[in-house]
């Protein structure tokens, strides 16, 4: 019986899409049977992340409304025989879909996949209940400010009161160097306010911009936010993984300061 | 239960099914005994009348709508023949007629279809503007777009293979042909350096060719 996970943040831009991407890639590298589901139905762009676009016939609305059966709707990924993607549609709107139908979709796909990722929609109406319906477990991915936060704090009111147990807290774009000046909150400063598990940091990277273009998830390549992500992945299966040392070689602002240092 | 009579509704009245097999006489009483208990529902109303499952002559027919005339408040304006082969006919000439209008028939459609709008036509289209990343277009006949093809285009939706997509710039996400489709390439999309050429998309054995739009390329095109 497979898990299905929710990535939500109530707030846009904080990067559940790209969260989603590469903790869905970097599951299918540690050789897990892993879906990925777009629920942002109007506004897709994780088909465009996994450089899978060109690929799309049928979406998940034609899925629900039965116009496909779910075999022929999902994307097998271009890189791993073991991942998966089920589009979302671009010309109709979150009230294609119901709650009911999501939760019964999830029900099927989790006879045959170790993990069904979810990439919620921002916001708290229709899209975010179709996403979280049938999640058994949720990340919640927030950016360390005050407005992203704010957000994060009232997803998660909302994912308790919809009794979901299993939340877990990603702190994404974070900048070391912004933090030890004091001008940005530390992981540790965002997990006191929200009150949940951390599973993982991931620094602020420009090579997320490049493999986003690329339509290449960097999960498990050897930049700092490939690493981070990997580590989450490797939490998500059980593994006990220490947090990474931000400050490491292939941190960009490091090298830069290395070399003024040098001179 | 009897099945030898039968009533169905349709839009305009009533199709009355009666059994092949069964005696003329009995059928009568059984079409009496249906109007008895269904004039209730029927109600007072004008209806055409169609005859379907036993041949019956004019008379029979009249005999009929008196029966159904007398046991209910229904009034039989006229009756309506039902012939499937003819149906079938007049269906198969209608659509071949449809496809030639598709193909030689076409109409305007002015501004840029931009992510999340998808247009579809009844004919053939000529777009001024671009087909965006996200954006759609749907034709039962050619599509030709004055501006840039990047997002998906469909020609020959009711399965005409002679249809065709010309674009000034073509660099699309997916081009389909009535059943072929065909995507591009993975390789990220490279700077332009060369120029920018109008292009033809068209079925040849099976496969969808992506061509620059030239004589010879015009000279092969069906309409």
């Amino acid at each position: 019986m497979g898990e299905v996970i929710v990535i939500t943040s109530g707030k846009g831009g904080v990067g559940k899409t790209t969260t989603t991407a590469n903790v869905g890639t970097g599951l299918a590298k540690l050789n897990k049977k892993v879906v990925l589901i777009d629920t942002d139905i109007g506004l897709r762009n994780l088909d465009v992340v996994m450089g899978l676009e060109n690929r799309i016939v049928y979406n998940l609305v034609d899925v629900v409304e039965g116009n496909c059966r779910i075999k022929q709707a999902l994307i097998k990924d271009k890189r791993y025989p073991n991942l998966y993607l089920l589009p979302s549609a671009q010309t109709r709107d979150k009230d294609s879909v119901s709650p009911e139908q999501m939760k019964k979709l999830a029900e099927e796909l989790k006879e045959e996949f170790d993990y069904i990722l979810m990439d919620c929609p921002a916001g708290i109406e229709q899209g975010f209940k179709n996403a979280i319906a049938g999640a058994d477990s949720a990340l919640v991915v927030t950016t360390p400010e005050v407005s992203a936060v704010r957000d994060a704090d009232r997803i998660i009111g909302l994912l308790e009161a919809n009794e979901m147990k299993n939340i877990h807290l990603i702190v994404n774009r974070l900048r070391t160097d912004m933090v030890k000046r004091g001008d940005m909150m530390s992981a540790d400063d965002v997990v006191e306010i929200l009150a949940i598990d951390l599973i993982g940091v991931v620094p602020d990277d420009e090579s997320i911009v490049v493999a986003t273009n690329q339509g290449e998830p960097l999960v498990g390549n050897d930049s700092m936010a490939g690493q981070a992500y990997m580590n989450i992945c490797r939490r998500l299966i059980g593994e006990e993984v220490p947090l990474l040392d931000l400050n490491g070689k292939n941190n960009i602002f490091s090298k830069i300061s290395g070399l003024f240092k040098k001179n | 239960m009897n099945h030898s009579v039968m009533i169905k509704g349709t839009k305009s009245g009533l199709i009355l099914v009666l059994d092949k097999n069964t005696d003329y006489e009995e059928l009568k009483q059984e079409v009496a005994k249906k109007f008895d208990e269904t004039a209730r529902f029927l109600g007072e109303a004008v209806l055409a009348l169609t005859f379907e499952g036993r041949e019956l002559n004019t008379n029979e027919q009249q005999e009929i709508i008196q029966i159904i005339e007398e046991h209910s408040q229904v009034h039989i304006a006229c009756i309506v023949e039902r012939d499937e082969k003819l149906e079938a006919k007049f269906e198969k000439s209608l659509n071949e007629h449809l496809m030639e209008l598709e193909n030689n028939t076409g109409m305007f459609y002015k501004g840029s279809l931009r992510s999340g709008v998808c247009l579809e036509f009844e004919s053939s289209v000529v777009i001024l503007g671009d087909v965006k990343e996200g954006a759609k277009v749907v034709s039962k006949g050619n599509i030709v777009i004055l501006g840039s093809l990047k997002g998906n285009a469909f020609a020959g939706a009711s399965g005409n293979p002679n249809s065709f997509v010309v674009a000034l710039d073509m660099e699309p996400i997916q081009i389909r042909i009535a059943d072929i489709i065909a995507r591009c390439p993975d390789e990220p999309k490279k700077k332009k350096s060369k120029a920018v050429i109008p292009k033809i998309a068209y079925i040849d054995q099976g496969n969808i060719y992506i061509e620059p739009l030239d004589r010879e390329s015009i000279n092969d095109i069906q309409i």
